[in-house]
């Protein structure tokens, strides 16, 4: 799982707004830059890194908003949880896959059969979950989600007034 | 579970002061469901206490280190263990059911094919009961859901102690305490106790 990237300039004293800004700028980006291969079912740590991504934009969104113009706030935010929803109903099963896996694994041949009855039940769930995902995916680029984040980021930034002196010009 | 909502947020003050807003409301969230989840039988309580749990972790994620210090980030580490733990009992809880449901569909189509070779006799024979549909299923299932009991009772065992190590700690004291806390020139005040000790040099 990727390590969440830290905010350049975050302190105690900067602005709610502007950390605001920066904070969703970032954890939007990795959102994105793990969308590729997670529909491989073979590679579920790609799942999962953009799952873990997915909560990480939606706490973002949730701490911070207030900074963000109410309407479009809900609707990105609304897409955020669907992409989430759409990335837990595949990594679950492939974690109780994996789990089950071993399991069986590790028991007697005759307890097997029941074992593998159960399991492919998840493996279906596993296949439904790959298509929701790849709904969820195409919806995020239909609806331009990383636009919309960068315009709320945009609007949160423009809430903290520019301090006077600070646009003076280098030759002035 | 619905997040409460906080109140006071200013978006133009500063970042410390509204994060300390809200960690003090997700705290309390989660401690709101103590003593209720000491009860084993308590499951959504318990799910509930996950959400809590997760929703601290993270805003404490994004604000302890710049705003409140050590404490607050180790803090957001406590509440990733709690979140983690609970989720594994969660898992136990969402699989349970679906095993005894699968054992219960299997010896329902055992059911439904001996009540099919008997026939029109008067009872079943039970001779016809060797070797029915889905019969090879039956012993994994059950190991499965002993399994998953057992499991489920030492998750929350490990739950209980890890709630317990908590409480020692002073987890909620010195959260708060960290929160009313204030980088002064980088650093936090020399007055902390625990963690939240300025560097020296």
């Amino acid at each position: 799982m990727a390590k969440a990237r830290p905010i350049a300039g975050l302190d105690a004293d900067v602005p709610y707004a502007l950390a605001a800004a920066a904070t969703l700028r970032v954890r939007a980006a990795e959102l994105f830059e793990h969308a590729e291969g997670v529909l491989d079912t073979d590679e579920i740590e790609r799942v999962h890194a953009m799952r873990v991504a997915s909560r990480r934009l939606r706490a973002v969104l949730e701490i911070y908003a207030p900074c963000f113009p109410p309407k479009p706030f809900r609707a990105a935010l609304r897409d955020v949880k669907r992409i989430a929803d759409a990335l837990g109903a595949r990594r679950d099963p492939d974690v109780q896959l994996e789990g089950l896996e071993r399991f069986a694994e590790l028991l007697p041949a005759a307890d097997r059969p029941g074992i593998h009855a159960f399991i492919a039940g998840i493996r279906r769930e596993q296949a439904d979950g790959n298509a929701v995902l790849a709904q969820a995916l195409e919806r995020l680029d239909q609806h331009d989600l990383r636009a919309r984040l960068e315009a709320l980021a945009d609007a949160a930034a423009a809430l903290v007034p520019v301090p006077v002196g600070d646009d003076a010009g280098e030759g002035s | 579970m619905k997040a409460g909502r906080v109140t006071g947020i200013d978006p133009t003050g500063p970042l410390a002061d509204n994060a300390e807003r809200i960690v003090r409301l997700r705290l309390e969230e989660l401690h709101g469901f103590v003593p209720a989840v000491l009860d084993p039988a308590e499951v959504e309580a318990l799910h509930d206490m996950r959400i809590a749990a997760k929703r601290l972790r993270y805003v404490l994620e994004v604000t302890a280190e710049p705003c409140f210090g050590p404490y607050a980030a180790k803090a957001a580490k406590r509440a990733k263990d709690l979140q983690d733990l609970i989720g594994e009992i969660h898992d136990c809880d969402v699989a349970l059911p679906r095993v005894r449901a699968e054992a219960q569909a299997a010896r329902e189509a055992g059911a439904v094919a001996l009540l099919a070779r008997a026939g029109d006799a008067a009872d079943v024979d039970p001779g016809l009961a060797a070797e029915l549909p889905r019969a090879d299923e039956h012993r994994g299932l059950a190991t499965l859901e002993t399994y998953l009991t057992a499991r489920r009772r030492l998750l929350f065992e490990r739950f209980l102690e890890l709630w317990r190590a908590l409480e020692r700690e002073g987890f909620r004291a010195r959260l708060e305490y960290a929160l009313a806390e204030r980088p002064t020139d980088g650093a936090i005040t020399r007055l902390s106790p625990d963690d939240n000790v300025a560097p020296s040099g």
